[in-house]
């Protein structure tokens, strides 16, 4: 009694508790990561103004943001179905999200081999675009292997309607590194 | 089995998919139209795209809400 009272006092054991606190913690999280991308975008301006290379090819910088944007949609359908108790939605559009992230990694790999020739990481703009390109690959290979992790968790059915927290926080994440392409977009290819 | 309200979030889902994809292919035409000193254009642009995203995708708003279950 006096430990369940403690647990009720303390949020230990209270789900809806401990949702609002891992919600906020993952949050915070965010919010500490757009540092290191406001850093990598405002190194942009410092060293290279509005310059920017010819032979940047736009149009595979569109298709892999609508690629990255097609897996935002499916992974906020996979969050929805997963709270509405739909299992095969989510499953489908979990999987669906995985595949836009991997074809959003086909898509910089092409574009650094590109890069590599026009504008290598020696030069200005080179050193710029690779640390920004790789540093948001890295969350999103970090961003897929949770993905990964959720859709095994889901298939063995540890979520329900009212517990879904693991399908939540690695929806917001992956939510994070399509907002932050849609900064580093416009910021690499676009801006003049 | 899809309830009301799954589909209503789906539909929603849509839409906001739908203005994302509208603001992308804005900002593409506006590199087209203006190569140059289109830096304002672009940040309003971004700033709408992600408020779009942390408010019906991420549901930021629920940061406020208190947990019913």
């Amino acid at each position: 009694m006096a430990a369940a009272a403690h647990s009720v006092a303390t949020g230990h054991g209270n789900a809806a508790h401990q949702r609002e606190t891992n919600r906020l913690g993952l949050w915070l999280f965010i919010f500490s990561e757009t540092f290191l991308f406001s850093a990598l975008l405002s190194s942009r301006y410092y060293l290279q103004g509005l310059a920017r290379p010819h032979e940047l090819n736009q149009l595979l910088g569109l298709g892999i943001t609508v690629a990255l944007l097609l897996s935002s949609l499916s992974a906020y359908r996979a969050e929805m179905c997963a709270a509405h108790g739909n299992q095969k939605g989510f499953e489908h559009n979990l999987l669906f999200t995985v595949a836009m992230g991997v074809l959003f990694l086909a898509g910089v790999t092409i574009e650094w081999y590109e890069a590599a020739h026009y504008f290598p990481p020696k030069t200005g703009f080179g050193t710029i675009f690779f640390t920004t390109t790789g540093i948001h690959a890295f969350h999103v290979i970090t961003g897929l292997i949770a993905l990964l992790v959720v859709y095994g968790m889901g298939r063995k059915g540890r979520f329900t309607q009212g517990n879904y927290w693991g399908v939540e926080g690695v929806v917001k994440y992956w939510h994070f590194v399509d907002v932050a392409w849609v900064f580093i977009y416009p910021t690499l290819y676009l801006v003049g | 089995m899809e309830t009301s309200g799954l589909k209503l979030a789906l539909r929603r889902g849509w839409w906001v998919f739908l203005a994302l994809l509208v603001l992308t292919a804005v900002e593409y035409l506006v590199l087209l139209v203006m190569p140059a000193g289109n830096l304002i254009y672009m940040i309003i642009m971004n700033l709408v795209d992600a408020a779009l995203i942390l408010y019906f995708f991420m549901h930021i708003g629920h940061l406020w809400q208190k947990e019913s279950h």
